[in-house]
This record gives C-alpha cells, sequence and structure tokens, in this order.
C-alpha cells in the first residue's frame, strides 16, 4: 500500500512539472512573439518609420508570421562544419535559456520550482548558455562564427563577475538567495532607492550578458556578420533568436525582482500581482529598445577595458559599502548616499576621459576661428580658373 | 555619459514625432491585409518614368513617324522600330506621309534618361509617369507598339498632355512648326 | 611569393587565420572586397581587392556622343550625380570654349551644393550604421529623401538626373524652385542638427573613432588623398578655393579643416561642410539672376573641335578631375577620370595598420567611398 500512494505521490509530482514546463514553454514562446512585434514596432516609431503593419491589424500577426516562415525554411547545414557541434549548440544555448525560468518567480506563488538558492542557480545556469555560444562559432565551421564565439565567450565571462556581485550585495541586503524572499524584503522600500549603483551596473552588466547594443559585440552585424549565427538558418537560427529573447526578458525579470520589488504594487493582490510584474519587466524591456535605438556599438577590447576596469572594481565597491553598512547597522539613507556618490563620480570620470566633449568643441570652434583669421589675413588674390 | 544621455533624450523625443506622425508612406497601398486602399505613388510633375508613344486624337494615329532619331540618341539602344507608308496619307486625313509600323522599347535596358524624348522632333515619345512594371520574366518588359501607345494614352489623359510644339504655337502665335528651335523653346 | 611573410606575427608565430571581408559584407560600402590577416582581432595586413563593380564606363564614354555620356557620369559616383554631370559638361564646354549662362551657372552650383549635402547625410548614416548605431541612418536619409524630392521636381528623377547639358541645362527650374529650396534647407539643418546632437558627441561613438587611423598631414599628401580626407589631416584644401570654378568665387563659405586626421575628424568636418553648404546655397539663391538657361549649340550633333582638356571639381568625396580629348568626331577619343575614391582608397592599406577589426569597418566608412566610381 505505502508503495502505492508513495508512486502515486511521484507521479503527481512528475505530472505538475511536466505541465508547469509546458505551461512555461507556451509562455515564454508567447512572450519572445510580443517581445519581436514590440522591438519592432517602438525601434520603428523611434526612427520615424511604421514598423510591421500588413500582417494582422498593427503587424501583430508579424511574428507568427516569421516564426512559420523560419520553421518552413530549409536548414542549411555547412558541408565543413561539424555535425554534432553544430546541433548540439542552439541546443545548449534554448536549454540553459529556458533553466533559468524554472526558478524566476511571477509572484509569491506563480513559480514552477521555488529554490532558496535561486539567485545562485541562476547565475549558474547562465554560464552555461556561453558555452552554445562558442561551440556555434565553432562548430559551424566559418571564420566569422569563430571570432564571435571568441568574443561571447570573452564578453560574457567578463561581464558575468559584475553580475554576481551585485547580485551578492543584494543578497546581503535581503540576507537570503531565495527571489520570493529578496522581494519581500522590499516591501519597506525598493533597494533601487538604496542601491542605484547596484542597479546601474547590473543593468549595464545584463545587457552585456544578453549581448543587446551597445554591447552586441559577439554577433555585431556591421563586422563579423552575425558571429555565432552566420552560418544557421531556418528553425537553427530561430532557436538562437529564441533564447536570445528569452535571456533579454530574463534580465528584465532579475532586474525588477531585484531592484524594482518584484511584483509589490498597489492595487492588487495574490496571483494578480503578475500584472504588475509584467508591466514593470515591459517598462525595463522598453528602456532596453530604447538603449538600442540611440547607441553606437563599443570594440571589443573597449569593451575588456569597461568590464575590468569599471565594472569589476565599481561592483566590489557596491559589495563593501553594503558590507560595510550592515555591519556598522547604519541608517538606510546612509547607503543611498554613498551608492548615488560613487555613480556620479564614475559617471563623471568616463564623461572626463572618454569626452571632454565640451573640449572637444571649443578645440573644432577654435580651430576655425584660426582658420578664418588665418585667410583674412593673406586676404589672398583670387587665383585662377582651371 | 552625459552625451550619451543627451543622444537619449533625442531618441526619446524622435519617438514622440514617429508616434505622431511617421515620415514612411506604406507602398503600394495604405492599411493593412484587412483594409486596403490602393491609391498611386505620388510623383512630381516632371518624373520621368519609362517612355511611351502617344497618340494623336485629332487624327487617329500615333505621333510617331519611326523616323529613327530617337533610336541613335538612345545610350542603350534599347528602342527599335520599323517604318511604312500611311493608309491614312494616301486617302488624304493625314499630313504623314509615314507612320510607325512595329516599335519597341526594351524597358529592361532603358535607363530613363528622357534624350529620346528631347531629340524626337514630332512629339511623338513621353516619358510617362509609368515605373511600376516589374515582371517575373527577363523579356516581360519589352513593350510593343500598342501597350506603348496604351500607356501613352494613359499619360496623355492623366497630365492633359498638349504637344510641345503646339504648346509653342500657343505663346508665340506664329507657325514655328517642328524643328529643333521649337523643341528648345518648349522649356519655357 | 610576397604572401609567405605575412603569415606570421611579429614575434615569429604563424598567423592561422586570414580573414576575406567582403564582396558580400554589409559594411564594405558595395562590392569591395578585403583580405585581411589577423592575429586574433589585431589586423596584420590587409589586401584590397577591387573591380567587382567595374563596368567599364571610360571605355563606354568612347563609343557614345557626347551628350549620351553624360548618363554614363551620372552613373560613376552614384551618390552625387550632379557634381559628375557638372564636371563633365564643364570639361566639354572647356574644349568648345562655350560661354554658359550666369543664371544656368548658379543652378548648377544650387543643385551640386545640394547634393554634396546628401551625400554628407548618406556619409553619416552609414557611418552611424558601421559604428552600431541605427537610428542617426533613418534621420539621415529623412533629409536626403527630401533633397532627392527636390531633384525630382527639378529634373524628373531621383538619382540619374540627365539635367545639365553642354552650355546650360535641360530645361528651367520650376516656378517655386527658389521658395522650395529656402524650405528645404530649414529642414535639412533641422535633420543634420538632430542626428549631430545624437552622435557626434556620443562617448562610445568618439570611442570608436578618436584616434583611429591618424594620418599626418604628409601622409595624406603622400598617399594624394583629396577633399574631407585629406582637410581632416589639416591641410586647407579645397578645389573651390584653391581653382575656383563656376561662380564659387562670388560666394562667400569656409573651409573646414581637422586637426588630428582621425576617423572623427573625417567625420566631423563632414558634418560641418554640410553647414557650409547651405551657407553657399542660401547665398545663390540671393544672387540667382533671371535669364535663359538654354545652350546655344542647339540639338544638332555636336562634334568639339580636336583638342584635349583637364578640368578638376571639387566633388563630395574630393577632387574629381576629368581628362577628355577629342578628335573631331562625334565622340570623345577617350575620357580619363580621376575618381577621388579610388584615390583615397589607396592610403587604406596605411591607416589599417595595426587596428582591430571592428576598426577596419569604420576606417573603410570614414573614407567614405563609392564602389561605382572606384571600379567605374
Amino acid at each position: 500500500m505505502p508503495a502505492t500512494i508513495l508512486l502515486t505521490i511521484a507521479l503527481s509530482d512528475f505530472i505538475w512539472i511536466v505541465v508547469g514546463l509546458l505551461v512555461m514553454f507556451t509562455t515564454l514562446s508567447i512572450v519572445v512573439l510580443s517581445l519581436t512585434w514590440l522591438e519592432r514596432k517602438v525601434l520603428g516609431r523611434l526612427q520615424l518609420r511604421l514598423g510591421p503593419t500588413r500582417t494582422g491589424p498593427m503587424g501583430l500577426m508579424q511574428p507568427v508570421a516569421d516564426a512559420l516562415k523560419l520553421i518552413l525554411k530549409e536548414d542549411i547545414i555547412p558541408a565543413s562544419s561539424d555535425k554534432a557541434i553544430f546541433w548540439a549548440a542552439p541546443i545548449i544555448v534554448v536549454v540553459s535559456a529556458f533553466m533559468i525560468w524554472v526558478t524566476i518567480p511571477g509572484t509569491q506563488s506563480a513559480v514552477i520550482q521555488n529554490l532558496n538558492m535561486g539567485l545562485f542557480y541562476i547565475i549558474a545556469f547562465s554560464v552555461v548558455g556561453i558555452l552554445g555560444l562558442v561551440l556555434a562559432g565553432w562548430g559551424s565551421a566559418n571564420k566569422y562564427g569563430t571570432l564571435g564565439g571568441l568574443r561571447a565567450a570573452a564578453q560574457l565571462i567578463s561581464y558575468e563577475i559584475p553580475i554576481i556581485m551585485v547580485a551578492v550585495s543584494v543578497a546581503m541586503l535581503a540576507q537570503s538567495l531565495d527571489l520570493r524572499e529578496i522581494v519581500s524584503a522590499q516591501d519597506e522600500y525598493i533597494f533601487l532607492l538604496v542601491q542605484p549603483l547596484g542597479l546601474v551596473l547590473f543593468f549595464i552588466a545584463g545587457l552585456a550578458e544578453v549581448g543587446r547594443t551597445p554591447f552586441d559585440i559577439y554577433f555585431a552585424e556591421s563586422e563579423i556578420v552575425g558571429g555565432p549565427f552566420v552560418e544557421y538558418s531556418g528553425a537553427h537560427w530561430s532557436v538562437f533568436f529564441l533564447a536570445e529573447y528569452i535571456n533579454t526578458f530574463a534580465v528584465a525579470a532579475l532586474t525588477v525582482i531585484l531592484f524594482f520589488g518584484g511584483w509589490s504594487g498597489p492595487g492588487l493582490s495574490g496571483n494578480w500581482e503578475i500584472i504588475w510584474f509584467l508591466f514593470k519587466v515591459y517598462m525595463v524591456i522598453m528602456v532596453i529598445f530604447w538603449i538600442r535605438g540611440t547607441f553606437p556599438r563599443l570594440r571589443i577590447d573597449q569593451l575588456m577595458a569597461f568590464a575590468w576596469k569599471v565594472m569589476v572594481p565599481m561592483s566590489f565597491l557596491s559589495v563593501v559599502m553594503t558590507a560595510v553598512y550592515q555591519f556598522y547597522e547604519w541608517p538606510a539613507w546612509s547607503l543611498t548616499a554613498m551608492s548615488s556618490t560613487a555613480l556620479l563620480v564614475v559617471g563623471y570620470l568616463i564623461y572626463k576621459r572618454m569626452t571632454g566633449s565640451t573640449r572637444l568643441v571649443a578645440q573644432v570652434r577654435s580651430r576655425q576661428e584660426a582658420l578664418q583669421a588665418q585667410r583674412k589675413a593673406a586676404a589672398n588674390a583670387p587665383a585662377g580658373g582651371d | 555619459m552625459f552625451n550619451s544621455l543627451k543622444g537619449l533624450v533625442v531618441t526619446l523625443v524622435s519617438t514622440m514625432h514617429g508616434l505622431r506622425a511617421p515620415v514612411t508612406r506604406q507602398y503600394p497601398s495604405t492599411g493593412n491585409l484587412l483594409k486596403r486602399h490602393d491609391e498611386p505613388t505620388p510623383v512630381k510633375d516632371r518624373f520621368m518614368g519609362f517612355p511611351a508613344l502617344t497618340w494623336d486624337e485629332t487624327v487617329g494615329e500615333p505621333y510617331c513617324t519611326s523616323c529613327m532619331v530617337c533610336i541613335r540618341g538612345c545610350p542603350t539602344q534599347c528602342m527599335s522600330a520599323v517604318m511604312k507608308d500611311n493608309p491614312l496619307f494616301i486617302e488624304e486625313k493625314s499630313t504623314r506621309r509615314k507612320i510607325v509600323d512595329t516599335f519597341e522599347i526594351n524597358l529592361n535596358r532603358c535607363i530613363l534618361c528622357g534624350i529620346c524624348v528631347e531629340v524626337c522632333n514630332f512629339d511623338a515619345i513621353v516619358m510617362t509617369h509609368e515605373h511600376e512594371m516589374s515582371t517575373y520574366n527577363r523579356n516581360g518588359d519589352r513593350v510593343d507598339l500598342s501597350a506603348l501607345l496604351e500607356i501613352g494614352q494613359k499619360h496623355q489623359k492623366a497630365t492633359d498632355w498638349i504637344p510641345p510644339t503646339k504648346r509653342v504655337k500657343a505663346v508665340t502665335g506664329g507657325d514655328t512648326g517642328t524643328g529643333p528651335a521649337a523643341a528648345e523653346a518648349e522649356s519655357k | 611569393m610576397a604572401q609567405v611573410s605575412k603569415t606570421t606575427n611579429r614575434n615569429g608565430e604563424p598567423i592561422e587565420m586570414l580573414l576575406n571581408m567582403g564582396p558580400q559584407h554589409p559594411s564594405t560600402h558595395g562590392v569591395f572586397r578585403m583580405v585581411l590577416w589577423v592575429d586574433g582581432e589585431k589586423i596584420v595586413d590587409v589586401e584590397p581587392h577591387i573591380g567587382y563593380l567595374h563596368r567599364g564606363s571610360e571605355k563606354l564614354c568612347e563609343g557614345e556622343q557626347y551628350n549620351q555620356v553624360i548618363t554614363l557620369f551620372d552613373r560613376m559616383d552614384y551618390i552625387a550625380n550632379f557634381n559628375n554631370e557638372q564636371i563633365y559638361c564643364r570639361a566639354v564646354e572647356k574644349l568648345m570654349g562655350l560661354e554658359v549662362s550666369e543664371r544656368s551657372e548658379y543652378i548648377r552650383v544650387i543643385l551640386c551644393e545640394l547634393n554634396r549635402i546628401a551625400s554628407h547625410m548618406l556619409f553619416i548614416a552609414t557611418m552611424g550604421l558601421d559604428a552600431g548605431a541605427m537610428t542617426p541612418s533613418m534621420f539621415c536619409f529623412r533629409g536626403r529623401e527630401r533633397i532627392q524630392g527636390l531633384f525630382e521636381a527639378v529634373s524628373g528623377a531621383r538619382m540619374m538626373h540627365n539635367y545639365f547639358r553642354f552650355g546650360g541645362l535641360k530645361e528651367d527650374v520650376p516656378d517655386d524652385f527658389v521658395p522650395q529650396v529656402r524650405e528645404l534647407l530649414e529642414l535639412v539643418k533641422a535633420d543634420t542638427d538632430e542626428s549631430d546632437k545624437l552622435l557626434s558627441f556620443n562617448e562610445i561613438f568618439l570611442a570608436r573613432l578618436k584616434g583611429i587611423a591618424v594620418m599626418t598631414a604628409e601622409d595624406a599628401i603622400d598617399y594624394g588623398l583629396t577633399g574631407p580626407c585629406l582637410r581632416a589631416s589639416g591641410v586647407d584644401y579645397d578645389v573651390r578655393k584653391a581653382a575656383p570654378y563656376s561662380v564659387y568665387d562670388r560666394l562667400d563659405f569656409d573651409v573646414p579643416i581637422g586637426l588630428d586626421g582621425d576617423c572623427w575628424d573625417r567625420y566631423y568636418l563632414r558634418v560641418q561642410e554640410i553647414y557650409q553648404s547651405i551657407r553657399i546655397v542660401e547665398q545663390a539663391l540671393d544672387q540667382l539672376p533671371e535669364g535663359s538657361v538654354e545652350s546655344s549649340l542647339g540639338r544638332r550633333l555636336l562634334r568639339p573641335p580636336a583638342g584635349e582638356v583637364y578640368v578638376r571639381a571639387e566633388n563630395p568625396r574630393g577632387e574629381i578631375g576629368v581628362y577628355l580629348i577629342s578628335d573631331g568626331s562625334d565622340k570623345p577619343y577617350r575620357v580619363k577620370v580621376r575618381p577621388p575614391s579610388f584615390c583615397n582608397l589607396s592610403a587604406l592599406k596605411h591607416m589599417l595598420k595595426d587596428c582591430w577589426i571592428a576598426d577596419c569597418v569604420v576606417i573603410l566608412g570614414a573614407l567614405d567611398i563609392v564602389l561605382g566610381e572606384v571600379d567605374r
């Protein structure tokens, strides 16, 4: 008898997990479709274009049409590619992207499997995706692909460190690695208010982690024409695409959970709070699109320099600040002050270092004035024709 | 970082503009899959689309006499023509001794330079506003006399076309006739 | 073989990678091809390959009548059509000793300067795209589109105009030309301002362009650079000032120069040139005289006297020269073009020394080549 009961329990758990995964898969696919539509529409309006308009009202069916096209397209596999690696790479990338979502909660109860080491688990899995990119670059036997894969490895591993350190400082503030507890720790004030530096670091590193502009170095279209994905087509390529957008969504969701108080918001309770959560996540994603529409791309050495010379020290600083604040039990505003001061100082230093743009303008102007003065002084006679 | 923030403001402002009035227009028709409004692509008055032959309404025949001036003037040799005796001239309905028998333009070769119109002594060829003539096969844009006249007549109707030499006559009041001077004066 | 030396890097270790960039690469501005010897991400050597767009324009010119050659010049530098038409028409006019009426000279200058603005706008757009920014390209294309709309109203075509004639123009401009251009200039100024604000001083953009591919004035002169690429290195040389043609001596404008000779200077100089061109057009509109634009030639078949001429002009990309020999027949005996893009491209190897793969896209973009002109 007990054996059957145990079996029933195990089976029901198993069924629950399978159902949960299926729900997750469908939800995320719909989310990705919505994101592709949103990105094209937002970027279109930003650039004074219309974006998709033809398929369905306001082009709403465009992502569906795209997905259908990608699935029906011929899947070209280069003859010289390493077939096994070529096949495995997209699977690794997309599985790791989905695995992250197992533990990201939408509300207090809407989560497939909450882990009390949730944050740790997410960070651990986000590194696995890099392997897929490197393999994709290598396996497709293309030089652009290889360059892209290696760029991806360098970039993603560098930016993993600031992400970890900022996550640690948030975990210290919340005294937990459990995402649900991190959210409930923000009941009083959201962590954005005490750790603005952490937010900026996390957001920038997150952008780099998912390869959004200005950190889209590893598939930079104008340089290495798609990097690791250059040889992929059809369904294989769409898998990468799927993973990329799921990761973008995950970074936005983590930003919201760690710094914007997750699903907490006025007016809603219970599972309806997921509306607040989605609202905040989509707002963050809009900012990502906005940045994509504004900035050029960094160069790989500048990107690495930025990671190791700015991001890593600053993330350590944010951990130290949090630790000091926690150890001496200072009031919350002291951490806010420390954090925002550090942010402003770094921002100013970068501004100074990279441009001194006022200096540049002055330079340009004085150059012009000097030239004009020189011309007037010469008062040269008109030269002849041809 | 401050200049980058300034850039973010610029794009934000342009998004507001884009939401109100994007600069692109839909092509070839406005609306979406469910509701479409077909409207022709607007072109300027002087727009030079594909060349076509004109139709003399008063006599009921083409202006073209197959004199081959345009064919010799064409930089890409995209045209060919054959001349014949004009039956209407024998019946004394027309002043044209010769008339076009066949005329073919390979619009794929045509570079829309307008030289043929410039050199024509008989107002027989015009640059129409037609420019959406893609076909699926390579020789699909070889247009023969009847098609050329059809396109030309459409253009004549749409733009209230007056033969350039007549335009000059109307201005000067004299019968300068055809010829270089008249065609030059065409451009007021 | 010369290539053997390229298979090792500075330390004598073998270089494994030979990267083929182009002719089907999104940022080689057409069908340009570079074979890069790379050491990781660093470029060791480069071998440019041209000729993928070779149409034999110069040879074709020998088989066409004089007035038909204008259409070929339209298609050489297909971003600056009016400028190309003007240089060829000036060559034939000089050969025949033709007088060009005041009005047509002014209209030519207006259209050429507008074309220069359009060309530089396209440059800003592609520069932004090469550096990874998408939005400036849309802003600039909006401005360029407006200018092309005006061209369509004037000449009947947006790009391949065939509008200039020897000693005049094909026909006079439309009646509302002057107010239309004035309105256009305001809009173009606003468009340039917008993309300038968005891109020029952006920190990332500066990081990508400042100090890249520095050319000293000596280097630039040695390589025969002209136009914005030469002026960015601090050489004050502009054909419009050095040997004024058309009515440029009656117009007041500055020639912007750069200080460092790096990619950013090459970029920003063109932004400033747009404002200078706007100034020129404004003055030309004020001075635009009434009169005829008709050519005195009529329509008879043109047979210039035997002889040879060389004329030069300032194109958006640099100094263009046309060498024309006539043997007295109705077709030119020989037409030789000195294309600015081709000559500027010769400095590519020097510029690409010790730079990154990502830089090579930006450097090529800052040279602003048009393959139609390089390969002809």
